[in-house]
């Protein structure tokens, strides 16, 4: 019944992560986030002078460069770019910078399943570095559903291929989920209960895309307190950017 | 028009007229002397063909793959090469996004000229049916951090790339014969590049009035000079090409000065790329015999030494002499390693090893920080301490199944314990050749 995984890994067991700040010296913010064998380098730009056309200058503007590993620029880049856009205009403070735009630049290193999650972590790693002001922190999964339906999480680039369906999910971090116990349960059932960002591939039927949203729930608050130890592992120290 | 204005980075006269004033004493801002290069790693991705060269503060990331098309007309027996540069806007502000601007050209024509017309990879080898499949293949240069000297560090980005790349083998079959057939890396072992020799790039900037040279220009240098010099070279004393475009006059026996000084700088580069290439053949060569997780008993040691012995003739066929032998020794390593269930903390720090129980997240993140910063020294040392444990263990192998792959492959290692010399690499191949032939009969 139970699907075997490349590498033992059990249904609900992620591949390991890591993130590292400050790995450009001319982006304003950069970071480099790696799952397993995904890796995604993300640089912040900004915030710059101006917004674009048909953009609201009331507000800071966020604009996503998606550069893949090899190939031309297609649809695909321009849908994620979309998605990565929508997904941290959500977390961003938008009204603390009205009138500019902050550039996120996306470089994909090597893509092995789980893409999008690996890069919004590693976009918000790279915004923290840059000191762009959030709202919160974002933390997304990816889960897979076999045939026989049973729910794989953070699959590789083989099982996405294989799998019936597959949903990449996002789920809003705040500072709640990383207090101990000391918190008020409902203040962080609030928060959590959010879901930024959805994305599925593949059909899949109702009540299995709700326990792919409880399975994912239920991985958020120790993936984020995973992000953010890496996060703040890193110097502190840290000197202007702005030459 | 203004925001433009305004987003752009400007050197300020203070800082131009410090480094001018700097270079009258023969000193660099960042302490280095006129002809010193930065320091330069070159690590590789995890798939064929891909490399990070970091010069520096700048950094290129270099992919190359291949595909199967038709040739050009008046080349109907020649593959393709082609070289893509991405001047990506997480680099610097400056760099936009869309159509490359006139830096990205030249750099791509810089790179391009240096490989193509200089023959430094053998495209004839691409062919497979003359006049209608040839390989082509596509090297993409991402510049990811502009901190000065791009042309320098995206060519030896493109020759790491391209001396790790490895293209699927192809057969011809089919009813008519005329069907190409291509392997997937799990059935046959992928080929490398041909490649002659290593054209490598050395940049020199004139600044000043009296046209002080320097050579691999920070990003701050390049702002301030006057006039670029890139001379293309290789080991053997070859120019493969040189590019002024414009900028400063400057006098011929500085022009000769320069070429000079690149031909020694182009011997020192030639040897880090080779180093940095070679060792990561050897864990390659370890993880592949890991893609392989049969389980570990006796009728399998057989099949995967046929494996094993099928990735050895192919590195044979595209290495040199001391590599082979190497190769030798670490395939047997590994194969005798699972025999004897020894559990290695190798490869690179987010590969999964299937042989180690399954760890939970936080043992995986401990090791993790403490291998963040893995260095191909602490493989090296990995790869001695197994090589010491062969000699026990080859014995082991050879009571309990004597097929007649090990005992070529043991022979192997006696020839190596003798003084190497040509022959000794050449009979190897011969047999390895005839038993193989053997063997696809059978099988």
């Amino acid at each position: 019944m139970d699907i075997e995984r490349a590498g033992g890994r059990g249904a609900n067991q992620l591949r390991p992560i890591d993130c590292f700040r400050d790995v450009l010296s001319r982006a304003h913010g950069s970071a480099s986030c790696s799952q397993g064998e995904t890796r995604v380098l993300a640089a912040v730009f900004g915030p710059k002078a101006g917004t674009k056309k048909n953009e609201n200058p009331e507000k800071a503007c966020i604009e996503v460069i998606w550069k893949p590993k090899t190939g031309q620029i297609g649809k695909t880049e321009k849908e994620l770019e979309m998605i990565l856009k929508r997904t941290l205009q959500n977390i961003c403070l938008l009204s603390v910078h009205p009138n500019t735009t902050t550039s996120i630049i996306v470089q994909v290193v090597h893509d092995d399943g789980s893409l999008l999650p690996c890069a919004i972590h590693a976009t918000c790693a790279a915004l923290v570095d840059a000191g762009i002001p959030l709202k919160s922190l974002a933390v997304s999964l990816c889960c897979c559903l076999t045939e026989s339906g049973q729910i794989l999480l953070d699959p590789s680039k083989l099982e996405e291929q294989k799998m019936k369906a597959f949903v990449c999910l996002v789920f809003p971090s705040s500072v709640n989920s990383v207090l101990p116990e000391e918190s008020t349960p409902a203040t962080t059932k609030s928060t959590e209960q959010e879901i930024i960002t959805s994305l599925t591939h593949g059909v899949m039927t109702v009540d299995d895309y709700f326990h792919c949203v409880e399975q994912g729930r239920a991985a958020v608050a120790p993936l984020s307190n995973i992000l953010k130890k890496k996060m703040r592992s890193q110097s502190a120290g840290k000197s202007s950017k702005a030459a | 028009m203004e925001q433009r204005l305004a987003n752009s980075w400007r050197m300020t006269v203070n800082e131009k007229n410090f480094i001018q004033t700097a270079l009258l004493s023969d000193l660099r801002t960042d302490g280095r002397g006129p002809f010193d290069y930065r320091n330069l790693t070159i690590q590789f991705g995890s798939e064929d063909g891909s490399s990070e060269v970091q010069l520096g503060q700048t950094r290129i990331m270099g992919f190359v793959t291949s595909q199967l098309v038709q040739p050009y007309r008046d080349r109907p027996n020649e593959g393709t090469l082609a070289i893509f540069t991405e001047f990506s806007p997480m680099a610097d502000p400056s760099f936009e996004v869309g159509r490359p601007g006139e830096s990205a050209v030249e750099l791509g024509r810089i790179v391009d000229r240096g490989l193509r017309e200089s023959r430094a990879i053998d495209t004839e080898s691409l062919c497979v049916v003359a006049g209608k499949w040839v390989w082509s293949i596509r090297i993409d240069l991402h510049i990811l951090d502009n901190g000065g000297n791009l042309v320098d560090a995206a060519n030896i980005a493109a020759l790491a790339a391209l001396l790790t790349f490895r293209r699927p083998e192809c057969t011809l079959g089919g009813e008519d014969g005329q069907e190409v057939i291509i392997h997937p890396p799990e059935v046959r072992e992928p080929l490398a590049l041909i490649v002659h020799h290593l054209p490598i790039a050395v940049t020199f900037a004139f600044i000043g009035n009296e046209s002080r040279v320097i050579i691999d220009p920070s990003h701050f240098e390049e702002a301030v000079m006057g006039g670029k010099l890139t001379a293309t070279l290789n080991t053997n004393g070859d120019i493969c090409a040189i590019q002024k475009a414009g900028g400063e006059g400057v006098m011929q026996s500085v022009v000769m000065q320069c070429l000079r000084i690149a031909s020694v700088k182009a011997a020192d580069v030639t040897g880090k790329i080779k180093k940095a290439v070679e060792s990561y053949k050897t864990i390659r060569d370890l993880k592949n015999i890991k893609r392989h997780p049969d389980s570990v008993d006796i009728n399998n040691i057989s099949k995967d030494m046929e494996k094993s012995k099928l990735e050895l003739e192919k590195t044979i066929d595209s290495q040199t002499n001391d590599m082979e032998i190497e190769s030798h020794s670490s395939k047997k390593d590994e194969s005798s390693w699972r025999h004897s269930k020894h559990k290695a903390v190798i490869g690179r720090p987010s590969s999964w090893d299937p042989y180690t129980k399954v760890a939970d997240a936080d043992e995986l993140k401990a090791t993790l920080a403490s291998r963040a910063v893995a260095t191909p020294d602490l493989k090296t040392d990995v790869m001695s301490h197994e090589k010491q444990e062969l000699n026990v263990l080859v014995d082991t192998l050879r009571d309990a199944d004597p097929s007649p792959l090990l005992l070529v492959a043991a022979e192997a290692r006696e020839e190596k314990n003798k003084a190497k010399t040509l022959l000794d690499a050449v009979k190897p191949k011969h047999k390895r050749k005839k038993k193989n032939l053997s063997n696809s009969n059978g099988s």
